[in-house]
């Protein structure tokens, strides 16, 4: 069995937000800090 | 990454994957991601602003904004105290299965769990003897939780830096491992296939709304005293992303640890998922241990790996419920911080006692619906009414500001003011409506007053008196 396209799309979605979401506030963090 | 360890607890793991399964699946990440930035991210940020201004814990910061307001700082500081009282409990029963999976020693069945391990009673009114096992595993929390705070944010620092790190990997692990079993995908798919018909139900987002609430450490004084120990400079607004998303992350990460492991013991056993406990003890202490020992090899590393994930996680969140109490004893009396510690690790060990019993397990359930419902919920909503409306909230905007990168506008005084409350109301009105309409559970309606009315009245009083002791 594989995944539903329906759940595919809410784990792309779940996966850009949260980890995407997490990396681009860290990485500002650290570009601040560098400043 | 206090905050973050502090927000990041057992409630991930055993709650939130139970809570989107039951939700709409995959659709529930909606209402839980737009909960997140309407409500859970705003409030963290009110909360880091206040102690960051202020650099008091939550007593001393609510008396800055307005002498008369002191008591809803011990309010919000003597609300996690309480909870701690018997989250350690459930870190007890982490701490002896751990010791357990070395050897597999466990009988995972409900019949083990509930009577030979915890000793359950017949029903609440029967106290029963204390667990052994349990108390050994209180005594060693308790004392973990002592050790670590007596020396003050130094030594905070030095634990997380382990504590938040360290079960993350764990848990990327153990989702690697139960994704590569037969039947995790059918688990994953149980998981986040969405059911997008939930989405209008109002109580799925009610139940977001409460998730985000809950699983942030918001309204408990804890995110208020870490910020207080923030740098001068410290960049409020991405703190606040940060700790929010990374708890947020590691919630969807655990649905996948929990649901790839369901979905391999539904399939070895031929059951429906729905058959299985996923949720609460019954998923940390039943389910999962069952999976585990079925496993082809190394089942006693990977048993030890999701108790040591479950203990560090859990740890950072209960020596954060004591910290906003020990560090206002020693901020408004000047008692040393080893010795407000001390008292406060003794007062909660003895209280912790109670829930060790055979019927602690009852006991336990009902303080948690009723601080969780009516506790968490009322000191939130007083937070966002004292400091929107009786306080400029924008004071706390223009200082979160002064130090951030990403400048928050005036949407964020709008949220503070009028959406975060009304959902809190809501929220408030649904738990009375529900518990009125029939008692929790079915618990005698003594056994709901001595647990559930009685903590939060003693709080309020407790919260009161200490705002009349001088000095």
């Amino acid at each position: 069995m594989s995944l539903p396209i329906s759940a595919i799309v809410m784990l792309i979605i779940g996966v850009v937000v949260l980890y995407g979401g997490l990396a681009y506030f860290i990485y500002r963090a650290i570009r601040s800090k560098k400043e | 990454m206090a905050a973050i360890g502090s927000a990041v607890g057992l409630g991930n793991v055993w709650r939130f994957p139970y809570v989107c399964y039951k939700n709409g699946g995959g659709a529930f990440l909606i209402p839980y991601l737009i909960a997140l930035f309407t409500a859970g991210i705003p409030l963290m940020i009110l909360e880091f602003s206040l102690g960051h201004w202020s650099r008091s814990p939550p007593p001393l910061a609510f008396k800055k904004v307005n002498k008369k307001l002191e008591w809803v700082g011990w309010l919000s500081s003597l609300t996690p105290f309480v909870v701690a009282s018997y989250y350690v409990v459930v870190m007890a029963w982490c701490f002896a299965y751990m010791v357990y999976s070395i050897n597999l020693l466990w009988e995972p069945d409900a019949e083990s769990f509930f009577f030979r391990f915890l000793g359950k009673t017949s029903g609440i009114s029967e106290i029963g003897g204390i667990s052994i096992p349990v108390l050994l595993g209180l005594i060693a929390i308790w004392l973990s939780i002592f050790i670590i705070l007596y020396k003050g944010v130094d030594r905070i620092g030095k634990v997380v830096a382990i504590t938040v790190p360290l079960p993350t990997a764990l848990l990327i692990i153990l989702t690697v491992r139960g994704l590569t079993l037969p039947g995790a995908i059918e688990g994953v798919s149980y998981y986040l296939t969405p059911d997008f018909s939930k989405l209008l139900n109002v109580n799925v987002w009610l139940s977001a709304y409460a998730q985000v609430f809950f699983s942030l450490s918001l309204a408990q004084g804890i995110l208020i005293t870490y910020a207080s120990y923030l740098r001068r400079d410290s960049d409020i607004s991405n703190n606040a992303f940060i700790t929010s998303l990374a708890d947020a992350g590691t919630s969807f990460l655990a649905g996948f640890t929990v649901f790839s492991v369901v979905g391999y013991l539904a399939y070895v056993k031929n059951v429906d998922i729905n058959h299985l406990g996923i949720a609460g003890p019954h998923l940390t202490f039943i389910t999962y241990p069952t999976a585990i020992s079925l496993l082809p090899f190394a089942s006693a590393i990977f048993g030890m790996m999701f108790y040591i994930a479950l203990l560090t996680f859990g740890i950072d969140s209960a020596f954060s419920m004591i910290e906003p109490m020990a560090s206002s004893l020693n901020r408004k009396w000047r008692i040393s911080k080893f010795k407000a510690t001390a008292i406060i690790c003794l007062v909660g060990f003895m209280a912790s006692l109670f829930f060790t019993t055979g019927s602690g397990i009852y006991w336990l359930d009902i303080v948690d619906h009723f601080i969780a419902n009516f506790g968490l919920v009322t000191v939130g909503l007083l937070e966002c009414v004292t400091l929107g409306y009786l306080y400029k909230v924008s004071f706390f905007r223009e200082h979160a500001n002064k130090t951030s990168d990403i400048r928050i506008g005036r949407w964020w005084d709008l949220l503070i003011r009028y959406v975060v409350p009304a959902i809190l109301v809501m929220l408030l009105i649904l738990s009375i409506v529900e518990n009125l309409k029939k008692p929790y559970m079915g618990y005698p309606v003594y056994a709901l007053i001595i647990a559930g009315a009685l903590p939060i009245v003693f709080i309020v009083i407790a919260s009161f008196v200490l705002q009349r002791v001088k000095r």
